[in-house]
Order: C-alpha cells, then sequence, then structure tokens
C-alpha cells in the first residue's frame, strides 16, 4: 500500500514532464504559427479555434509562443540549475569534509554573505555591469543560487563524517580525495537532487522576475519570463496574454515536484530540511 | 487615521455627510513622481511645484500655443534686442514679500547660477532693473521671444533669500501654498488667501507618489483619486464603462525619434538610413506600441501644431520598395536567410530602449526584417545608453524631445555639432549655416520658413528619424469640472476654476 | 561556554559584514552610469547647445562627493563615518540617508510582520493538514493550489486584487499612506506568494516526524491521537523556526514588488529607486541596514538553536520514555 503510494508522485511527475517535454520539443508541429512574425491586424485576440491560446499584443500566436519559449526557459533553467548544483556541491563537500578548517569558515562567510544581499540589488547590479542577456540573467541566478545546495550539503557531509563506514574508512587509510568521492559525494547527492527538483520551480519564477528587470531573453525571443512581464500592462484587460506561460510554468513546477517528492519517498532518509 | 476607520454604524448619517463633505473637497492628484525637494533649483521639483499651481512663471503658454502674462503683467519689445517686462504691483510671496524687480532679478539670477536645467532659457539674457516694477532684458541674440523663454517652468520665480528646505521656510508665489510635505510620498497644499489672481474654488490638494502606472490609474477607477498623470495607453480599456472617471488624451508637442550612430560604418550612408524611415509603417506602429493614441509625424517639427505641415514632408507614405531599393543601391544585397549583406557582413542595427519603449522597439525590429535588415533591440536602464554613447559604442537609441519653444533653441539643440541632443554627431555644412541664418533672422515669418528648411533637409539626411508624438493620458474624475487639455499637460493640471461637479 | 560561543559568533558576524559592505560598494561603484550625469542631465524638454556646462557642474558634482578619489580611500572615509553612525547624504535629495531609511523602515517592518503572519498561519494549517491527510484527494488539492499560487507572478494577484478590492468593492483605498486600514491587502498578497513554499516544507517535517517510531508506539498504546499529533507538530516545528527568521530577513529586503505595487512607502521600493538613480549612500546605507539585520537574524537564530537543541533533544527523550512508561 505504501510503496504504490509512494511511486504514484514520482510517476506522475514523470509522465507530466515527458508530455510538456514532447509538447515543447514539438512546437513546430503543434502550432504552424511563427512565433516570431507580428500580426497588427489579429492583435490581443482571446483565444479561439484559430489561436487556441489567442494572440498578444504584436498579432503573434501564443501557443505558438508558449511551446516555443519552453524550450529557452526550461533549457536556461536546467543550464542554471546544474550549475549551481555543481557548484554548491563542490563546496559543500569541501566544506563539510575540512570542517571548522580556514576554508570551512570562509565558505561560510561567503554563504552568509551572499544570503545577506537583497538579490534584485545583485540583479540589477549585474544587469547593469555586465549586460542583460539570457546568459547574464543565468549568471546572476547561479551567483546565488549554490548556496542552497553548499548547506545542504555540507550538513549532510557533517552528519556522515560520524558515521561508522567514514570512521573505517580513514582508519584504513583513505586519501582525503577517496573519502570525498567514496563515501561522502555519494550520501550528499541524493538530498541535493532532491532538493534540486524543488528548486527548479523557484529558478523559473526568479528568471520569470528578473525578467522585468530586462534581463533575459531579448525581444523578440519568446521566453516564458518575459512573456509574463510583457503581459503585465495588459493583465487587467487580456488577461489571457499571461494563460500560456502561466499554464506551462505551473505543470512544469508541478512537475518536478512531484519527481522530487517520489524520489524522497524512494531513496532518502534525510528528510528534514537542515541548515 | 481611527476617524476613517470608524465607519461602522453609529452617529451614521451626520459624520458621513460631514466626511463626504469633507472628502470632495480635498482634490487628490495621482502621479508618477512628487517633487524630490522644495527648492526650485533642486532636480526634479520646480516642474511639479508649477504643475500644481505652487510655483509660478512671469509668462505662460496656454493650450493654443500663445504665450500669456502670468506672474508678470505685460511685456514688449522695445528693440530686437530689448525686451521690457512689467510686474504686478499687487503681487506678493507666501511670506508677504513683495514681488518686485529685485526680487524677480534674484530668483533668476539664482536659476541661472543653481539650476543646469534653466540654462538654454536665459542663456544671452541679461537682466536689468529699470524701476521698482519694471525690468529690462538685454539679449545677445536679435528677436529672442523673451516671454517664451520666461514661461518655461526652469524659470519659475522664487524667494531668493528664503531658505526653501522645509515647508515654513519655502516661500513661492503660487495660488496653492505647501502645507505639508513627506519626500517621495505626497505634498499637501491649500489655497494661498492672498494671491494676486484669480482664487481657486477647491481649497485643498493632495498631490501623491504612485509610482506603479496601474495602481494610479485603479486609483481614479476606484474614486479614491480624482487625476491620475501618465496613465498607461494600455489601460484604455479599463475606462471604457467606466462612470468614475474618463481618460483625456492631450496631443503632446514632443517626438519620439530613433537617433544614430553616425560613427557606425552601416549607418554612415545616408541611403541605409532613408531606407530605415522608409521601411517604417508609422500607423502600424501606433497601433502596436501607443494602442492607436497618436498620429504619425515623418519630420521632427511635424509635432508642433506651428508646423504641422511639415508631418507628412520627406516620406509621404510607407514604402518597402523604395526601402529596398535604396539598399540594393547601397551595395547590400538580399541573402536567403531573409538578411542583407555587404562584403561579407550583415546589416544590423542594435536598438537601445528603455522606459516603457520596448514594444516600439520590437515593432521596429519586426518591420525593419521585412527588407532585410536585422535589427536586434537592447532594452534596460537608461544608464546603460548612457554609457553606450560615451564609450561610442551604439547603434540606434529612442527618445521624445519637446518640439514647442524658440525654433533656434530647439534645432540647434538638435542638430548643432556638439548640442546635447546631437547624439549620433551630424554635422553638416548646410545645415549649419541655415542655424546660422535662423539665429540672426528677425521676422517671425522668416525664421519659420529658415526652421521648415532645416526640418526638412534633415529630414532628408536622416541622421535622426522621427516616429510619433508620445501620448499623454490624464485619468480624470466625471466629479471633477474645469480640468483643461493641455499640450504641455505635466505643467498644467491645476486650474482655478477647477470644481466639484454640483450635487 | 556560551560566552566564548557568542564572541566568536560575534567576531564572524562582523568579518561578513565587512566582507558584504567591501563586495556591494565595488559592485555599485563598477556598475555604468554616473550619478552626477542622471542627477543633472535627464533628458529635459529642450536640449542645450554648450554642453561644457553640464560637463562642467558634473565634475563639480563628483568632486564635492568625493567619487572622484580611488575607491580604497572612499570606502576608508565611509566606514569611518559609518562608525560615528553617519551613513552620508542622499545625491538625490540632500536629506541624511539615515534619516530616510528611518522615514521608510517602519512600513516595511510594518508589512513584513503582518506578512510573515499570514505565511505562517495559511502555511502551517495548510501543511499540517495535507501532512495528516497525505496521499489523500485533500492533499492533492492542497498541493496543486500551492503549486498554482506558486506559480502566479505577485502582480498578477496584487493587481487582480486591487481591482477587486478597490475598484469594484470599493473596500480599499489605494493611496501612498503606510497605515493600518491599508495594510491587509498587501500584506495578504505578500503572505500567499511566500505560502507555497513554507506549506510544503511543514508537510515534508510532519511527515518525517510522523514517521518516526515513537509516534506509532504512542499511537499503538492508546494514546489520544490529538495529544500525540500535537506532540509531533511542536518536534516537528522548530526547525522551521529557523526557516520562518531566515524567510523574514528576505522579505524585509525583497519586497520591492508588492510595496511599488501597493504605494506602499516602505524601504524596497525607495532602495529600487535610488539603484536606478545611482544614488551610492543611499544604496550603501540600505544594504548596510539589510546586511547588519539579515546577520543579526542569523546571529540569533544560530545562538537559539545551539541553546534550545540540547534541551528539545533531552525533552523528546522524556516525552517518549514518558509516553511509553504510561501504558
Amino acid at each position: 500500500m505504501h510503496s504504490t503510494r509512494r511511486s504514484v508522485s514520482l510517476i506522475a511527475g514523470t509522465v507530466l514532464l515527458g508530455l510538456l517535454a514532447v509538447l515543447i520539443a514539438g512546437a513546430h508541429w503543434i502550432s504552424p504559427y511563427d512565433p516570431v512574425q507580428q500580426h497588427a491586424a489579429e492583435r490581443l485576440e482571446k483565444p479561439s479555434a484559430q489561436h487556441p491560446f489567442g494572440t498578444d499584443r504584436f498579432g503573434r500566436d501564443l501557443l505558438a509562443r508558449t511551446l516555443h519559449g519552453g524550450q529557452i526557459t526550461l533549457l536556461s533553467a536546467m543550464a542554471a540549475l546544474s550549475g549551481a548544483l555543481a557548484i554548491g556541491l563542490a563546496v559543500g563537500l569541501a566544506a563539510g569534509m575540512f570542517h571548522n578548517s580556514l576554508l570551512d569558515r570562509l565558505f561560510m562567510r561567503m554563504i552568509d554573505v551572499l544570503l545577506a544581499f537583497p538579490f534584485m540589488v545583485l540583479a540589477m547590479v549585474v544587469a547593469a555591469l555586465f549586460g542583460t542577456s539570457l546568459f547574464h540573467l543565468l549568471l546572476a541566478v547561479i551567483a546565488v543560487g549554490w548556496v542552497t545546495f553548499a548547506r545542504l550539503a555540507r550538513s549532510v557531509v557533517l552528519q556522515a563524517r560520524n558515521e561508522t563506514s567514514f570512521a573505517a574508512a580513514r582508519v584504513l587509510g583513505a586519501s582525503n580525495r577517496t573519502l570525498i568521492l567514496r563515501e561522502l559525494a555519494p550520501k550528499a547527492l541524493s538530498p541535493v537532487l532532491i532538493l534540486a527538483t524543488f528548486e527548479l520551480g523557484s529558478l523559473i519564477l526568479s528568471i520569470a522576475a528578473l525578467s522585468f528587470l530586462g534581463l533575459g531573453a531579448q525581444p523578440p525571443t519568446p521566453e516564458w519570463g518575459s512573456m509574463l512581464a510583457d503581459g503585465r500592462e495588459y493583465v487587467l484587460q487580456s488577461p489571457h496574454i499571461m494563460f500560456g506561460p502561466a499554464l506551462f510554468i505551473m505543470l512544469s513546477v508541478l512537475a518536478f515536484n512531484l519527481i522530487g517528492e517520489g524520489l524522497r519517498d524512494r531513496l532518502d532518509p534525510y528528510e528534514k530540511p537542515q541548515l | 487615521m481611527a476617524a476613517c476607520s470608524s465607519n461602522t454604524g453609529a452617529p451614521a448619517a451626520d459624520t458621513d455627510n460631514a466626511q463626504a463633505q469633507e472628502q470632495a473637497e480635498e482634490l487628490v492628484i495621482a502621479d508618477q513622481q512628487i517633487a524630490a525637494s522644495l527648492d526650485p533649483v533642486e532636480p526634479l521639483t520646480t516642474s511639479y511645484l508649477v504643475s500644481v499651481g505652487a510655483a509660478e512663471t512671469l509668462f505662460k503658454v496656454n493650450a493654443d500655443g500663445e504665450v500669456d502674462a502670468a506672474l508678470a503683467a505685460s511685456a514688449r519689445e522695445l528693440d530686437p534686442n530689448r525686451w521690457e517686462i512689467t510686474l504686478r504691483e499687487e503681487a506678493r510671496f507666501w511670506s508677504g514679500k513683495a514681488i518686485d524687480a529685485d526680487a524677480v532679478i534674484a530668483s533668476l539670477e539664482r536659476s541661472r547660477e543653481l539650476d543646469l536645467q534653466a540654462q538654454p532659457f536665459l542663456d544671452g539674457l541679461r537682466l536689468e532693473k529699470s524701476d521698482d516694477y519694471t525690468i529690462h532684458v538685454h539679449t545677445e541674440r536679435s528677436h529672442v521671444p523673451v516671454p517664451l523663454n520666461l514661461s518655461y517652468y526652469q524659470t519659475a520665480i522664487h524667494n531668493a533669500e528664503a531658505e526653501h528646505d522645509a515647508v515654513e521656510s519655502m516661500d513661492l508665489t503660487g495660488m496653492y501654498q505647501v502645507i505639508e510635505f513627506v519626500p517621495k510620498q505626497k505634498m499637501v497644499l491649500a489655497a494661498y488667501e492672498d494671491y494676486w489672481g484669480t482664487k481657486p474654488t477647491i481649497e485643498r490638494i493632495l498631490h501623491e507618489e504612485i509610482s506603479d502606472e496601474q495602481t494610479r490609474m485603479l486609483s481614479v477607477l476606484s474614486g479614491r483619486s480624482h487625476i491620475a498623470l501618465k496613465v498607461p495607453v494600455t489601460s484604455l480599456a479599463q475606462f471604457q464603462d467606466s462612470d468614475t472617471a474618463e481618460v483625456v488624451a492631450s496631443q503632446a508637442a514632443n517626438t519620439q525619434t530613433i537617433y544614430f550612430n553616425l560613427a557606425r560604418p552601416q549607418l554612415a550612408d545616408e541611403r541605409v538610413r532613408q531606407a530605415l524611415s522608409w521601411a517604417i509603417d508609422r500607423e502600424e506602429l501606433i497601433i502596436l506600441a501607443a494602442e492607436g493614441q497618436s498620429v504619425p509625424v515623418t519630420t521632427w517639427l511635424g509635432s508642433n501644431p506651428a508646423y504641422a505641415e511639415a508631418s507628412d514632408s520627406v516620406y509621404p507614405s510607407f514604402s518597402n520598395e523604395t526601402a529596398e531599393q535604396l539598399l540594393d543601391e547601397a551595395g547590400w544585397q538580399l541573402a536567403d536567410d531573409g538578411i542583407r549583406y555587404k562584403d561579407g557582413l550583415p546589416l544590423s542595427v542594435r536598438l537601445m530602449t528603455w522606459g516603457g519603449d520596448k514594444a516600439l522597439g520590437e515593432a521596429l525590429q519586426s518591420q525593419w526584417s521585412r527588407v532585410g535588415i536585422n535589427a536586434e533591440v537592447r532594452h534596460g536602464d537608461y544608464s546603460l545608453i548612457q554609457t553606450a554613447r560615451e564609450t561610442g559604442d551604439w547603434d540606434a537609441s529612442i527618445e521624445a524631445w519637446s518640439t514647442f519653444g524658440d525654433p533656434y533653441t530647439l534645432l540647434s539643440g538638435q542638430y548643432a555639432p556638439g548640442s546635447s541632443a546631437n547624439y549620433g554627431g551630424y554635422d553638416d555644412a548646410q545645415t549649419n549655416e541655415w542655424l546660422a541664418q535662423l539665429a540672426e533672422s528677425a521676422d517671425p515669418a522668416e525664421q519659420r520658413e529658415w526652421a521648415l528648411k532645416i526640418n526638412e533637409r534633415v529630414a532628408q539626411q536622416a541622421p535622426v528619424i522621427s516616429l510619433f508624438p508620445r501620448p499623454q493620458l490624464t485619468a480624470v474624475s466625471t466629479k471633477l469640472q474645469g480640468f483643461e487639455q493641455h499640450f504641455r499637460q505635466f505643467e498644467n493640471i491645476v486650474k482655478a476654476n477647477m470644481r466639484w461637479e454640483a450635487e | 561556554m556560551i560566552v566564548a560561543v557568542l564572541l566568536r559568533k560575534l567576531m564572524e558576524a562582523l568579518l561578513t559584514l565587512i566582507c558584504a559592505t567591501v563586495i556591494l560598494f565595488m559592485l555599485i561603484r563598477l556598475a555604468p552610469g554616473d550619478p552626477a550625469v542622471l542627477l543633472l542631465g535627464q533628458p529635459s524638454e529642450v536640449a542645450a547647445m554648450h554642453t561644457e556646462v553640464y560637463e562642467q557642474k558634473a565634475a563639480e558634482l563628483r568632486e564635492q562627493w568625493g567619487l572622484d578619489q580611488p575607491m580604497a580611500i572612499q570606502y576608508v572615509s565611509w566606514l569611518g563615518r559609518l562608525v560615528q553612525l553617519d551613513l552620508g547624504t542622499s545625491l538625490h535629495t540632500g536629506r541624511a540617508v539615515s534619516a530616510e531609511l528611518a522615514e521608510r523602515l517602519p512600513a516595511t517592518l510594518q508589512l513584513t510582520a503582518a506578512a510573515l503572519a499570514v505565511q505562517l498561519l495559511l502555511g502551517f494549517w495548510l501543511g499540517i493538514v495535507s501532512a495528516l491527510k497525505a496521499g489523500t484527494f485533500s492533499d492533492q488539492l492542497i498541493r496543486l493550489a500551492c503549486v498554482t499560487l506558486a506559480s502566479t507572478p505577485a502582480f498578477v494577484t496584487g493587481l487582480c486584487a486591487l481591482l477587486l478590492f478597490a475598484v469594484t468593492l470599493g473596500a480599499y483605498e489605494i493611496s501612498s499612506e503606510a497605515s493600518w486600514s491599508r495594510l491587509w491587502l498587501p500584506a495578504l498578497t505578500m503572505g500567499l506568494a511566500s505560502m507555497p513554499q513554507f506549506a510544503r516544507m511543514v508537510r515534508a517535517n510532519m511527515l518525517a516526524e510522523l514517521g518516526q517510531t515513537y509516534v506509532l508506539a504512542a499511537l499503538s498504546r492508546g494514546l489520544a491521537r490529538r495529544r500525540v499529533i500535537g506532540q509531533a507538530s511542536r518536534n516537528a516545528l522548530l526547525p522551521l523556526v529557523t526557516v520562518t527568521a531566515l524567510s523574514a530577513a528576505t522579505f524585509a529586503s525583497g519586497a520591492v514588488v508588492i510595496e511599488s505595487l501597493f504605494a506602499w512607502p516602505g524601504i524596497g521600493k525607495y532602495a529600487l529607486d535610488s539603484i536606478l538613480r545611482k544614488d551610492y549612500p543611499v544604496i550603501q546605507g540600505y544594504a548596510f541596514v539589510m546586511v547588519t539585520l539579515v546577520i543579526l537574524i542569523h546571529l540569533c537564530v544560530d545562538v537559539l538553536y545551539a541553546y534550545i537543541d540540547p534541551r528539545l533533544q533531552r525533552k523528546r527523550r522524556q516525552v517518549t520514555r514518558g509516553v511509553n512508561e504510561h501504558a
């Protein structure tokens, strides 16, 4: 009874994600319209048979833009996530391994400093300093995003160090490198991955939030975040503009949440969020 | 605040009526920004003080574009380089001090010294006291329209001896006196009893800052505010069925213009720039970017009603064929990917936009792509554009400057080499010569001819492309009578004869 | 013992503060945009012919503000004034930064506290309910609601709320005041926006706690379900204190969107405007205050946790022992 209930989440999530991936990858075939071409005569049309999601202020079909935009949003969100994950894992492992050393203290300092920074301020500064392209947005997001992963990895490592298997390996003369790679990394990987699935949702939303500042995909490239930002002016009179990207963001976040929960139920004894 | 929340029953009728009375008497104006300080020489201050009737200029431009006497009683031209201004003997500062020649000259000199924005209007003017209430203005150039110069808000008259750092110490001349000021939040004004002119009907004004444009618009729709400035074009539909408020769209005298960096290789060729102008369907742009709330203008001065004939000259219609022909002539060949190339390089233009111009940029990008131009839109903060201009790393940007005023000042500010609006480095011998002629011209009719000539030549050479005037929308409560449309709406909000609709 | 720990943490906090301010100082100054030019040269309506005057004035301003000196010297002089609790004067309004921040901070704290209350109440309630009914339809429904809320941008909720309550119903006043009567809508919007994340954590913690042996043991021995769940809740929710404290810190610094939307005169919107205008002293002052706040909160939480946790462990052992002995 228990195991089937747990599997449902994982299966449901994977199926949903698969469906979204198919829709997004098949954008060209599903919607015949060019996501970029403008048709002034057809602007701001409500959803209809011809335009299932309606059209935006330039007369562009919103279903086409949503599906094409998904490619960019999801890919860039995954890219940002991978970057944050990799950095966070590395830092967390190192800090935890060499607990109470200078390295550990330094990393913890950095983490505190980054957490103290108002995120919007940092993003705006990055935008002003380096530019507003999608790449720069990802940089801003990674620069702040690795912190949660580092903290989690570090706390997992601190607990793992107290276990007998670790002590045994050390006594048997394993090098630090081996200890990290063989003993600690595998233990840290699953909770961090699970956290990642949950973070992906908020990552997509952060990207959307930063689009308001002009960061991210530049016109006319469709991207869920900037589509939401563009729809803001019309939210009271033509709310349908935001429907497409909002729906897909919700479904993506839902899919990743389900996967994350399913994974956790299966794999992870470390369930409580640690400091 | 406790009084407001006591809407729960008890002495209902009386307090409700009294509250309604009280509330109806205070005029609430919601603006994107309010005065940043109380000192007229500080940036971002005077225009707001003038708009709510706290500060006044010697002269004022009315809705028809004519210059009327305001704080000054009259003005006349004594000779080509001298004007005489007569002041009102009955007018007083809020502190009671007389607004005599000494005070006015002190005020204008203080503005000249401390306020950089006043420079274009006071430059070349020498002020001299003739007697207690008369001033002689000596001008370097001939036939300078002095009253027009002294109608700009930057020349508002204030007491140069007062401190202007607090509500108690500030000293201005307007029909409304500031009684409370919370920076970046609100300013409360009350009618000034000893005002020299028509005393206002409405007793109190609350000028508050609601920087989000949609929230501002909603505040008028909800009935809480009575006037909301700079309402976004995209919210027009909200007002269609509303009984509480309506939108006033006043035609503005400014031109949204694309400025080109003439140092760029692809933009150095005049034919390319002309092609860029021919390829723009201004009607479509207005629909896409301004919800149809404007009219096309093909030359810069065309948005000024006095030069209306120039509004569709040089590029009378949109023509992709002409654009393509020009580009072919210039050597840019269309390739299979839909972009034009020359010597292996694509014809690309990086268009930088800021503020609310992102949609405009995107629409332009689409229109230019139809003739094979690869346009990139870079939307961001204005400081990015400023930095790009300093380093020279830019292709095009969009801005809107006012087209109302003295033709020589306007045109030289735009097209004379080294002027602050001449971003692209335009330096044309013929235009410079004509500007000099315009400067020396005595006759207003002749001035107008020179202006039109310069305007046309610049449009033909296309260092800039004019698009359309930026729409200015104001939402006004239906309860309010007497709101006047003005092409310079931002400094003309409050009028003495504004009153509430009789119940 | 505690004193030594406290001292060490204090030192670390100070170090973090210095690092953060140095980084911020540098970043802001490296960003393009000249505050002098921005202050003077906003596109006015009429362009001037003689730009030399502008440039000269801009140079004068820069000198007056000390911006022409090397960054290290600027930082040191700022630090020097900071020690005397002088945060400098705003380049934009000329008023003392500390005064301007002090004017606006209460409004943000007000909003933050109210939003936090909404987040906690709703989050706890929904999280516990969905944990208790894990796997059922209600659980899925709550999850769906949370994901939908989390995917909705704050401005959508905000603008729709304003349209409904201010325009249609006339129950909310749109103005620039930070009054108690205007607090509920922005607080609700902000609380709703951050609630889903919190509810999910509550649910996860509760589930983990409910899975512990002592709970099963207590229930099997016939203890009142309500009492056991009550105890489990208390145990599960303690780690969330940290999360709550941290989110309080981010709230205060990040309420920009909500403050703009509801014209709430707080510190977030003020900071955003200052960033756009490159008003360095204000940005530095704001960042300093925020960073200090966050570090203080972290410090308190760290100390609190170190103090409470061993006690809690002991207490839990007592409870389980008590529960087992009861049978």
